[in-house]
């Protein structure tokens, strides 16, 4: 157990490290001269000597490897430099933005976790009936369909034709639960048909007959012991999608105007802003990888037995 | 298992849309009754009649003939980008997981680093830094996804090499580049196939998104999503410009999703040993 989370760990300051090497690698690749560009802007026209001189002082002139330590040194200040659209710090910015996408990701979540397990169950228990064959068609047009064209269908439905939501409508939950939901259902509908197959392969387990031999009700089989052992896999994809769905969001919030990072960091980009999208790029993957720590946290706690099993996989 | 194959239904209509929306693709200037870029000032939002089967849009365009001319958009960037990634995969996957040892850990990690970075986030950051251009939307996409495929390989393929049979042909004396390419390969390729099918549909919602955002295309381009992304400034007044455009999206996809998850229930073995 202590040999895996040791394990674990070391493998966490690997990805951690390669996670900052690439954002800072992303971030170096515009065919602009960063120098020049900052120049440009407090200077109307900058002279080749100044040019040079602010290269120095910004230390643009260090070998790649000694402007990723010093650049890392200021990330862990909480300096990400300053955006030129806003001429805010970018982690104000961002600080100011995340909240609203994180309030908006959590909702969504919290859709896609009371739908899942139940139908899962339910039309991996009862395969082929009439419910597990809709549920299947329901899911499967949940995965095709584009997000962007829900949402607007969705306001067309709910907002226009049948005026229960408004059209613009901010900083309250109702104004939340159209976009949650347009950013669930595709999450939601793949979670289905996974989590549909891996609670079949586990009723086909010789636990689930051993437990049936001793007598126990097949309800606390299914809701009980199945239900414990199929969620390991979708518990680590769960995270995953958390750190999707808040990269994911650039989409929703378009359609639904909301203020929230995804959009924030679609106007940096429309704008160039490049301090803006390397500041938002690294929070995101940041979170990404915090993400997948506490699904193996949780998978560690649901199901000790999967540390022992894991062990082999990263010898 | 061919027979298998052509006795479920829901293989039969996806395999009918894929090959429906292809056809469109490839004979899309025969089909299409007007010149989808031909603006027409005169005949903005026309509803339809006659010489417009489907109306025209805010600048008079052929509504019909720009979502014929999209077809090829849409399959045109999501099929070749799914080979090189399913080549990149197959290529790192199984040499992950016929090498193994430390090589194989170290796959790992760079899985787990380019994971951390969404798609759409990488998108966005190569076109901020770079600009505009279908050709970085494409990079970014290969960059952001192939670590996906080669996973999910590498899994199929280390069970497959943990059979007996492999450790019969290593003993006849098989080259490992061999056992690879004439044995783990051609095992694993129907769950591939799975993967490429499901993989295709993602694609393509994933590039109509990019588009809707307004990334990759030039402005005017009957791509679908780029068409959603124009049609949303008039969509109270004329929805079915945002309609349609979708509808296709949606069409398509569900045509590689019910072909892909369909082809998984018959050849998933949980589901069909029972």
């Amino acid at each position: 157990m202590f040999r895996y989370i040791r394990k674990r760990l070391t493998n966490l300051i690997v990805v951690l490290f390669g996670v900052t090497v690439l954002s800072f690698l992303l971030s170096n690749i515009s065919p602009v001269d960063p120098a020049e560009a900052y120049a440009r802007r407090i200077l109307k026209s900058p002279a080749p000597q100044k040019i040079e001189e602010i290269r120095l002082k910004m230390g643009l002139d260090l070998p790649l490897y000694q402007q990723y330590i010093n650049w890392i040194g200021r990330c862990l200040r909480g300096d990400l430099g300053s955006s030129l659209l806003t001429k805010n710090p970018v982690n104000y910015d961002i600080a100011q933005k995340l909240p609203a996408t994180m309030q908006l990701v959590a909702i969504a979540l919290f859709w896609i976790l009371i739908s899942f397990i139940p139908i899962g169950i339910i039309s991996a228990v009862r395969k082929n009936s009439l419910f597990d064959h809709l549920i299947k068609g329901v899911a499967i047009l949940g995965i095709s369909i584009p997000s962007f064209w829900l949402g607007f269908l969705f306001l067309f439905i709910f907002a226009v034709t049948f005026p229960v939501f408004k059209v613009i409508d901010y900083g309250n939950i109702k104004s939340l639960i159209l976009p949650s939901l347009v950013l669930a259902i595709p999450t939601a509908s793949s979670f289905v048909r996974l989590f549909r197959a891996t609670v079949l392969s586990n009723l086909n387990k010789d636990y689930v007959v051993y437990a049936k031999a001793r007598g126990i009700s097949s309800n606390r089989i299914v809701w009980g012991h199945v239900l414990k052992n199929s969620l390991p896999p979708i518990v680590t994809l769960f995270f995953q999608h958390l750190g999707y769905m808040l990269a994911g969001s650039a989409v929703v919030e378009s359609v639904f105007s909301l203020k929230g990072i995804g959009l924030h960091l679609l106007n940096a980009v429309t704008a160039r802003d490049l301090p803006t999208i390397n500041g938002c790029v690294l929070v995101i993957a940041i979170i990404f990888v915090l993400c997948s720590i506490l699904a193996d946290v949780i998978n560690m706690v649901l199901n000790p037995r999967i540390t022992d099993k894991e062990e082999g996989l990263y010898e | 298992m061919n027979k298998a194959l052509l006795k479920n239904k829901q293989i039969l209509i996806g395999l009918a849309l894929i090959l429906f929306v292809s056809t469109i693709a490839v004979f899309a200037p025969l089909i299409a009754p007007n010149d989808p870029n031909k603006i027409d000032a005169l005949n903005k939002f026309l509803s339809a009649k006659g010489e417009y089967p489907l109306g025209t849009d805010q600048l008079g365009r052929c509504v019909f003939s720009r979502l014929i001319f999209g077809a090829r958009y849409s399959l045109g960037i999501a099929v070749p980008t799914l080979l090189a990634l399913g080549t990149m995969g197959l290529a790192f996957g199984t040499a992950a997981a016929y090498i193994g040892g430390r090589l194989e850990r170290v796959f790992l990690i760079v899985c787990d680093i380019f994971m951390a970075f969404p798609p759409l986030i990488i998108v966005l950051s190569l076109v901020g830094a770079l600009g505009q251009g279908l050709e970085i939307i494409l990079a970014a996409v290969i960059f952001s996804m192939w670590v996906w495929y080669a996973k999910v390989i590498r899994t199929y393929a280390g069970i497959e090499r943990a059979k007996d049979y492999i450790l019969a042909s290593k003993i006849a004396g098989c080259s490992g580049l061999r056992i690879v390419s004439r044995h783990i390969i051609p095992n694993i390729l129907p769950q591939c196939i799975v993967i490429v099918s499901t993989g295709i549909a993602a694609l393509i919602l994933m590039v109509s998104s990019f588009s809707f955002l307004g990334l990759g295309f030039e402005a005017g381009t009957p791509e679908w999503g780029a068409m959603l992304n124009q049609a949303r400034s008039s969509f109270y007044s004329h929805p079915r410009l945002v309609i349609y455009p979708g509808l296709c999206i949606l069409l398509t996809s569900a045509g590689f999703n019910l072909f892909g998850e369909a082809l998984r229930d018959v050849i998933s073995p949980e589901e069909a040993s029972e």
